[in-house]
């Protein structure tokens, strides 16, 4: 470790501690100090071999030999779209000639071996089964999220079981002092024979050990099956449950008039002759006659038997 | 809804008298504030009395009238009651000394288009008043906000056009002995623009109104409703409801008739007298006003050139009116 060194500035873990080398697609290494000055504004070109790079795919480097980060780099960008599974092949066959191809893929592009060829290799691959990467894609999802599910289920198990563990040992801690507290009193108070009351007493802790109460196991999921939470530690809102609601007919205000006719009057009565009828394009947007003839009448009979 | 409106609850008074009482207190209120350094008998010859302020309004209310017919593009007839709602409100709880009418009536006109949502800007508006238009816009906007303070911003109007078409359906509904109703429109429409100059929707609910105008444009056709009034209306509802009803038809059609112009002459010698008494701190073309307004200009840190608009010349919105007063 000691001749890692940054290929740019030539500074050296001995020299500085805190060195951290960052690669790129590229595979070419660049100490951080480098890295932050050759790319200010966000996108340059290695320095090694005139790749455009971009500020935010550089990583801290994991393995000395640059070649395996290369590879790493790459395996992870083709396996986005070489995302296959067993089942989708018939045979076994098929799909060991599958990983084999996808292997010589990988090798030549960190070799540097036709690049242009493979290049258009998996464009076509891409095109071809666009539609099997898709939904892959999303089957990855879905396993990733019932993987995190079931990790978080362990997790929450455990913690129940740890507390439970410490409940009960403080349960029979408190127990046992509480327990001699009672035999002391009842040596010094009682009048009986010694030997007998120890005997009871060792005989009630006996029975009282067997009635341990099993603790209820912490709801995390709802009726449905759904959980509370999944991944974020946020607990929800409690809703308050007030009585149910109970409709009431609207309190009609004294219209100090004679009462006005029902919309079904108005249509029933023949109204509506005397209004103008509704077009086409009002009836779409929700207008009827009724309407405008229900609120004349109500305004021409409130207020009638207004009185100073 | 009349019955459940401000419109009842604080704007329909119980008669004539009680009024008159409001206008009156306001007249002397503002005589006694700014009639201090002039002794009894002067103060008589120098304010206007409560009549010359009546008459002075009913003349700016015909000026109303004829604004409101001329206004282009034309105004449905809502906003012309709503503004005669608004006039009369106004003017109830102030003196006419204290705000010129022709100020107030050319606000109410306009609050009166927004609110019945008679779409018209301000640019629109001002183009139908003769004179300086920059002037009366200014005045207009500056009196907008404290026309509707005055009103205790119950803005929302009941006017007795809508319970008309209620009834002239309901007519044509229920009351097949009146041979085509649609020729009673003429006298309605009659009837309503002469109520508006009366008191009677300061006394009246607006169906009474209306009602009464139906009635009154029947009896000019030689028709009579009264059947459809006992017989339809009024069949579940006692007697004594009728008989306040009859009453109420009865007095708005004879307020109706009343309506008459005001003397010419009188009416120019009251706008003389009320150049004289009327409340300059209020008049945008005094001395008063424009310091006032340079102050709050000043108050509200606004670059100088502001004060310009506010400083108004002289010929504004004198003009508003139809020029019957002013040629």
């Amino acid at each position: 470790m000691d001749d890692q060194a940054c290929p740019r500035c030539k500074t050296t873990k001995y020299r500085n501690p805190s060195l951290k080398l960052m690669v790129n697609i590229c595979g070419h290494a660049l100490c951080e100090s480098c890295v932050d000055l050759l790319f200010l504004k966000g996108s340059g070109s290695c320095p090694d071999c005139n790749v455009p790079l971009r500020r935010s795919n550089f990583r801290v480097q994991l393995f000395e030999d640059s070649m395996v980060e290369k590879e790493m780099d790459i395996r992870k960008r083709v396996l986005k779209d070489f995302n296959k599974k067993e089942e989708d092949f018939a045979t076994l066959r098929e799909y060991n000639d599958y990983l084999e191809e996808i292997e010589v893929i990988i090798y030549n592009l960190v070799n540097n071996i036709d690049v242009v060829g493979t290049n258009k290799r998996i464009e076509q691959y891409k095109k071809d089964n666009k539609e099997l990467i898709m939904k892959n894609k999303a089957k990855i999802g879905r396993e990733e999220i019932e993987l995190e599910e079931i990790l978080e289920n362990e997790k929450q198990m455990e913690e129940f079981r740890r507390q439970e563990i410490a409940k009960m040992e403080d349960e029979a801690k408190k127990q046992k002092i509480r327990e001699k507290e009672a035999l002391i009193d009842e040596l010094m108070f009682a009048d009986g024979d010694a030997k007998d009351i120890l005997n009871t007493f060792a005989q009630t802790v006996a029975n009282k050990q067997e009635e341990v109460v099993p603790l209820l196991p912490k709801v995390t999921q709802f009726s449905s099956g759904v959980k509370f939470t999944r991944g974020s530690s946020q607990a929800l809102p409690i809703i308050e449950e007030g009585p149910l609601y109970k409709y009431e007919p609207l309190e009609i205000p004294d219209r100090c008039g004679p009462d006005p006719p029902s919309l079904e009057e108005i249509m029933k009565n023949g109204f509506l002759h005397h209004v103008r009828a509704e077009n086409e394009t009002e009836k779409a947007g929700g207008y009827t006659s009724t309407l405008p003839c229900l609120r004349a009448l109500q305004d021409a009979l409130s207020g009638l038997y207004h009185a100073s | 809804m009349f019955s459940t409106s401000s419109q009842r609850k604080f704007w329909t008074f119980n008669d004539e008298s009680e009024l008159a009482r409001h206008r009156e207190k306001h007249n002397l209120e503002f005589i006694s504030k700014h009639g201090h350094h002039i002794d009894e008998y002067q103060r008589y010859n120098f304010f206007l009395s409560p009549d010359e302020e009546r008459l002075l309004l009913k003349q700016y209310e015909l000026h109303l009238k004829e604004f409101c017919k001329r206004f282009a593009p034309p105004m449905p007839k809502g906003v012309v009651g709503t503004a005669f709602h608004y006039f009369k409100r106004f003017y109830l709880y102030n003196s006419s000394m204290d705000y010129h009418p022709k100020e107030i009536l050319a606000t109410c006109v306009y609050l009166a288009c927004k609110v019945e949502e008679f779409n018209v800007s301000i640019g629109q508006f001002v183009a139908n008043i003769k004179g300086d238009r920059e002037k009366a816009s200014d005045i207009i906007l500056n009196n907008e906000l404290l026309l509707m303070q005055q009103l205790n911003y119950h803005l929302t109007i009941h006017n007795p056009f809508r319970p008309v078409e209620g009834f002239l359906i309901d007519i044509k509904t229920r009351c097949s002995t009146l041979a085509n109703p649609e020729r009673l429109r003429g006298g309605i429409d009659e009837f309503l623009e002469k109520v508006f100059l009366t008191d009677a929707c300061l006394l009246y609910a607006p169906s009474q109104i209306a009602l009464a105008a139906v009635l009154h444009a029947a009896s000019k056709e030689q028709e009579n409703l009264d059947s459809y009034v006992t017989d339809m209306l009024f069949r579940d509802a006692g007697s004594d409801k009728l008989a306040i009803l009859i009453e109420a038809v009865r007095k708005i059609r004879s307020m109706v008739k009343m309506v008459e112009s005001p003397a010419r002459e009188r009416v120019r010698i009251i706008e003389k007298k009320l150049d004289r008494c009327r409340n300059e701190e209020n008049n945008p073309d005094s001395e008063i006003y424009k310091r006032r307004m340079r102050e709050l200009l000043d108050e509200d840190d606004m670059p100088h050139s502001g004060s310009n608009r506010m400083s108004l010349d002289t010929s504004g919105i004198s003009q508003v009116l139809s020029p019957s007063i002013f040629n």
